[in-house]
Order: C-alpha cells, then sequence, then structure tokens
C-alpha cells in the first residue's frame, strides 16, 4: 500500500513540466498486478526465512534480523519499487523477482559466502608464496610439453572442424538430402555435445592408456576432436540455417544436384562464419588441452599435474604465466585473421 | 513447346495456387503474363520448372511431361529451363564468373563442382553469355559490388550459360529503378529473338508488358481470365483481369524508356493519367477530338 501512495507525486511532476501537455504518456501498469508483485515478494520473503540456515544476524537499531534474508528481501523491494516508479509492466518484474528468487535459493543451497576469503587467508600463504616467486627456468625446461600441448590443439582442431562442416551440412534442413538425416544427425550432434571435454579426456585415457602408457597425446586429440565436432557442428548448423534462400532456389532452377547446391550455394555463404568458429575452436583447444592433461592426456597439463602432486607453486606459477602469454597470443592472432574475413 | 492440359495447383495448406489452367506456348514467344498480387502469375511460372509441383492435370515442356515427383527428371527439365528471380539470387560473395558457372552445373560432375575445377569449355560459355549481357568485364569482380540492373544480367547470364529452351522470369524487374528495368527487359527481349529461346515474364506493369511482349496472358484468382496477342490487350481488357479501372499506378513508368528518351519526352508523365481517365485504349484519340 505504501508503494502506491508514493508513486502519484512523481506522474504530474514528470512529463507535463518539461515537455507539451498534449504528449502521450507511458501508461500506468496495473494496481492489481503489482498488488500480486507484492504478494509474491511477501511469499519469497517468508521462503528466505524458512529455508536460511545461515546463524548470522544483523543488528539495524528497532531488532536484530537474520542478514542473508534481510539481504534477498532488501533486493526484491527495491525491484518492485523501481518497477512501479518506472511504470514497467508487470511481467518483466515479476521475471526480475523470479530471478533473485532462484539465486537466493541456489546461493543459500550450497552456502555461498564470501568469508573464507578473509577468514582462511593464512592458509594460502605458502601457496602464494610459490605464485608470487615464479621458477622463470622451469618454462624453457618444459619446452617439449608445451610443443606437444600445441601440436595436440592443431590436429584437433583440423580434424574436429572438418567433420564438424560435414555433420553440420547434414543436420540443417536447408542442406541435407532429407528431414530423416537432418534429424538423426542432429540427435547424434546433441549426443556428442552434452559430454563434456573432460569426459571424452577420462574416455580415452582409459581407453588407450594415459601418459604413462605413452599414449597420452593421441587420447588428448581424439577428445578435443570430439569436443570441437561439438561446438562446430552447432555453431555452423545454426549458420546455414540462417543463410539467405534465393541463391540455393537459383541453383535448383539451373539444375544442380544436392551436393552441387550445397557447395556453390551453401559453402560461400557460410565460409567466413566457419574459419571464424575454426579459429574460436583453436583458442578453446589451447585451454582444454591443459586440463586434459591433468587427466593424464599429455602435454603441459600433465606437467602441472606432476608440479601440483609436488607442491612445487613456483613452477606451477611459471607455467601459469606461460600459459595467460600463449593463450593471449593466440587469442589476439585470431582476432587480426578474423577481422580480414567478411 | 509448353502445353498446361487442366492444370491445378493446390498448396499443402489447401490453398489453390491454379485452377484448370489450359495452356500452349510455342517456341520462341515472348510471353508476358500480367495480373494482380496473388493472382497465380508466380505459381504458374514455378509450375513450369517443378519449384511448385502440380496436382492434377498434365504439364508437357518439350516433348517430356512434366512428372514433379521424379528428382532426377526435373534435374533435366530445370537444364532446359533457365530461371530469373525478382531479388536476382546471386551468392553475393563469389565472383561473378562463379555465379554464372553456377548455371554450368547440370553439365558438370560433381567432383567437379566440388573442387570449382571447371572445364575450359564450361569457362568459355560462361564468358560468352557474359559478352552477351555486356558486363564481361565485370566477370571477376565480387556480385554484390555490381548495382541491380547488373545483378539481375549477371542472373540472364546464369541462364543463358545452362543453354536453355525456355526462360522464365518472375518479376525480373520489380527491384529496379524504371530505365534500369526497361534495360533488362530489353535484354531479354533481344535474347529472345536473337537465340529463339520462349521467354515468359511475369510483370506488374502493364505499359511493359504491352511494349516488349508478343503475347499478353491475363490471370485472376490462378486462373486464366485474358490470352490474346498484345494488341487485344487494351485498356478494357485489362480492366476485366484487374477487375478495377487501371490506375497511374499500372502504367505509370512508361515515361522513362531510357535516359535518352526520357529527357526528350517530358510529356510522358502526362499520359498517365490520361490513359487511366479514358478507360480505353482509344481514349488518346478521344480525347484529341472532343
Amino acid at each position: 500500500m505504501s508503494v502506491t501512495v508514493t508513486a502519484p507525486p512523481s506522474a504530474p511532476g514528470g512529463p507535463p513540466a518539461s515537455g507539451g501537455a498534449d504528449r502521450p504518456e507511458k501508461p500506468r501498469p496495473s494496481v492489481t498486478g503489482y498488488l500480486g508483485l507484492a504478494a509474491v515478494v511477501v511469499l519469497l520473503i517468508l521462503f528466505f526465512l524458512a529455508t536460511s540456515s545461515s546463524t548470522l544476524v544483523l543488528d539495524i537499531g528497532v531488532g536484530r534480523v537474520p542478514l542473508y534474508p534481510a539481504l534477498g528481501a532488501l533486493a526484491l523491494v527495491a525491484v518492485l519499487v523501481l518497477g512501479w516508479r518506472t511504470r514497467t509492466g508487470t511481467l518483466p518484474i515479476l521475471g526480475a523477482l523470479a530471478v533473485i528468487g532462484v539465486t537466493w535459493w541456489g546461493g543459500s543451497g550450497i552456502g555461498f559466502t564470501l568469508s573464507p576469503l578473509w577468514e582462511d587467508l593464512h592458509r594460502a600463504e605458502p601457496v602464494l608464496q610459490g605464485f608470487l616467486n615464479p621458477n622463470w627456468a622451469f618454462i624453457w625446461r618444459v619446452s617439449d610439453a608445451w610443443l606437444v600441448t600445441l601440436a595436440m590443439a592443431v590436429v584437433a582442431t583440423t580434424v574436429g572442424c572438418c567433420i564438424g562442416l560435414l555433420l553440420a551440412m547434414l543436420a540443417s534442413p536447408v542442406s541435407s538430402p532429407n528431414t530423416g538425416v537432418s534429424q538423426f544427425v542432429k540427435a547424434l550432434n546433441s549426443v556428442i555435445r552434452s559430454i563434456p571435454d573432460i569426459g571424452y579426456g577420462l574416455l580415452f585415457v582409459a581407453m588407450l592408456g594415459g601418459t604413462a602408457g605413452g599414449a597420452g597425446p593421441m587420447a588428448g586429440v581424439l577428445a578435443l576432436v570430439m569436443f570441437n565436432i561439438g561446438i562446430i557442428a552447432k555453431l555452423t548448423g545454426e549458420t546455414i540455417d540462417a543463410v539467405d534462400r534465393g541463391p540455393l532456389e537459383a541453383a535448383d532452377a539451373s539444375g544442380a544436384n544436392l551436393l552441387q547446391r550445397d557447395r556453390v550455394a551453401v559453402v560461400p555463404q557460410i565460409l567466413p562464419g566457419y574459419l571464424s568458429y575454426s579459429l574460436y575452436v583453436f583458442e578453446l583447444n589451447i585451454r582444454a588441452s591443459v586440463v586434459l592433461g591433468i587427466v593424464g592426456a599429455g602435454g603441459i597439463g600433465s606437467i602441472i599435474s606432476v608440479q601440483l602432486s609436488r607442491f612445487a607453486y613456483e613452477n606451477i606459477s611459471a607455467i601459469m604465466i606461460a600459459l595467460v602469454v600463449v593463450v593471449l597470443a593466440v587469442d589476439f592472432l585470431s582476432l587480426t585473421i578474423r577481422r580480414r574475413l567478411t | 513447346m509448353i502445353r498446361f492440359e487442366n492444370v491445378d495447383v493446390v498448396y499443402p495448406g489447401g490453398f489453390p495456387g491454379l485452377k484448370k489452367v489450359d495452356l500452349n506456348i510455342e517456341a520462341g514467344e515472348f510471353v508476358v503474363i500480367v495480373g494482380l498480387s496473388g493472382a497465380g502469375k508466380s505459381t504458374l511460372i514455378r509450375t513450369i520448372n517443378g519449384l511448385v509441383p502440380y496436382t492434377s492435370g498434365t504439364l508437357t515442356v518439350g516433348d517430356e511431361v512434366v512428372d514433379p515427383s521424379s528428382r532426377r527428371q526435373l534435374r533435366r527439365l530445370r537444364s532446359r529451363v533457365g530461371m530469373i528471380f525478382q531479388s536476382f539470387n546471386l551468392v553475393s560473395r563469389i565472383s561473378v564468373l562463379s555465379n554464372v558457372l553456377v548455371g554450368r552445373s547440370s553439365q558438370t560432375s560433381s567432383w567437379r563442382s566440388l573442387l570449382g575445377w571447371y572445364r575450359a569449355a564450361d569457362k568459355e560459355i560462361a564468358f560468352q553469355s557474359l559478352e552477351r549481357v555486356g558486363i564481361v568485364e565485370k566477370a571477376y569482380n565480387r556480385a554484390s559490388a555490381l548495382s541491380g540492373g547488373q545483378q539481375q544480367r549477371v542472373a540472364i547470364a546464369r541462364v543463358l550459360a545452362q543453354d536453355p529452351e525456355v526462360i522464365l522470369a518472375d518479376e525480373p524487374v520489380a527491384s529496379l529503378d524504371p530505365p534500369t528495368a526497361h534495360q533488362v527487359l530489353q535484354d531479354l527481349r533481344r535474347i529472345n529473338r536473337e537465340l529463339g529461346i520462349t521467354t515468359i515474364v511475369n510483370l506488374h506493369h502493364l505499359d511493359m508488358a504491352r511494349r516488349y511482349a508478343d503475347r499478353v496472358i491475363g490471370m485472376r484468382g490462378g486462373e486464366v481470365v485474358f490470352d490474346g496477342p498484345v494488341e487485344a490487350a487494351t485498356d478494357a481488357a485489362i480492366e476485366g483481369v484487374y477487375q478495377r479501372s487501371l490506375t497511374a499506378e499500372d502504367v505509370a513508368p512508361d515515361a522513362p524508356v531510357s535516359v535518352d528518351e526520357a529527357l526528350g519526352a517530358e510529356d510522358g508523365p502526362e499520359e498517365g493519367p490520361e490513359v487511366e481517365g479514358g478507360g480505353s485504349a482509344a481514349s488518346p484519340a478521344e480525347r484529341a477530338g472532343r
């Protein structure tokens, strides 16, 4: 009720003073709608109070309230008031309230709090000491592993992007032979994409043997290839869905077969996008191959894994810094190339 | 050359595109189809090369009955029947020559298309086609770098590269300004005369239809309601097709035939309203007499 009282003074004071009297005013949202939203806010606050597991309490002078529910309630009320003042419709505000509610619920579920950052800082001291004194010489001692990582990324990008393009062409209804093939390949692509890169890494390391078995990089490349197929098939497939159909119709009308139509009318249209995605995938591969190395797929990641088990943080620090430089360099390179693809 | 016998087209939603169409188009004719939007002009043209499958009746192109269910036969048919579109439908990112070579697809094996490695003879045909529409010097330009009129000429060259027996043109000049439109239609007319290619064109503007056609076909509601030589397509006859009196819109672009003529003939625009008011082909004479 207090909300409805605060609103009217702002309305006559605003638009008529600055502009002409006959200008249309933004329509006011329905009061009943906002009463409903207020009810939602009350329900959410009750939910916060009921599910809060924290014992932290805030003293606000007149009384003591539980800290986290109070923060949530503040955000909810702020959104409600702001929505009324800007005359926003009820639906966007309901959406915003829902986002706040769900986020609060998620945070309380994992006991999210920032306090360990300062309470447990003493534990980080040896780690930080190591990281602040990187062992620069170590970067060059493991140059072989760097090369392996780079080689893995290059091979996986080439193979993965070629297979990915083929699957994208078969998956899009625009370029595939018929809807059956399109549906099947689409489902296949979804399955390939649903397994994360680390999942493929664990799978292929288990199948081929990891660094210890001598097949680490091979397992890593296979894992990256699967990872790349998923990304490229998805992004390129969507690009194919959006191509201009005119040239396809023209190719059809000139008696071209499906393969010719795809080659002359589809490929030229998607080529810049496809090359750009491929470069992006190459960047991803450099980063992903580090993580894959940790699960036993060779490259610089396996070095990190070994140094981590030895608590040699100064060595890890040096690798991390070099990694940042390498990733930035690859980023910059691919950005430069992508800018030329129009 | 092209014979419709009792042809019906019903679209998947149940909407009738063509109703009981009977037509016979002779080889070498230049036919213009007129009618309001939604009259079935596009459907008629697209039925001929199977882009729209007909649902009953018999359609014969050359000596072959069109079978919309056979992909192989449709491809063979389409290699003989070229098509030009309102929006040109060029691949804008590749060169003019590559676009024209798309017209050679039906005569090129898939692996050659895949590698983009066309035979020298095919390239020669593509160059000759570009020469015929007068833009051979643009062969290695990107298609997107050309003006609208030039792009439509590339599309005509693409069709010529097919060495077709029939050219279908679906509103070929609707996205061009009047002088360019006349140039493109002049090209089509010249090609029709020189090579004897049967040409069927959809047009919005009556005056252009009268200027270039041998024969005019009027359509309304999916039916052919007028079919006769261009001399018979009087204002009264076309008003019968449109079922309303002609407006300045229908005849206005009469004025600028080409840039030169437009400069010379300043009285052009005044003629439009006069025709509209008269309501028959004899109206200018009548007005002069009064």
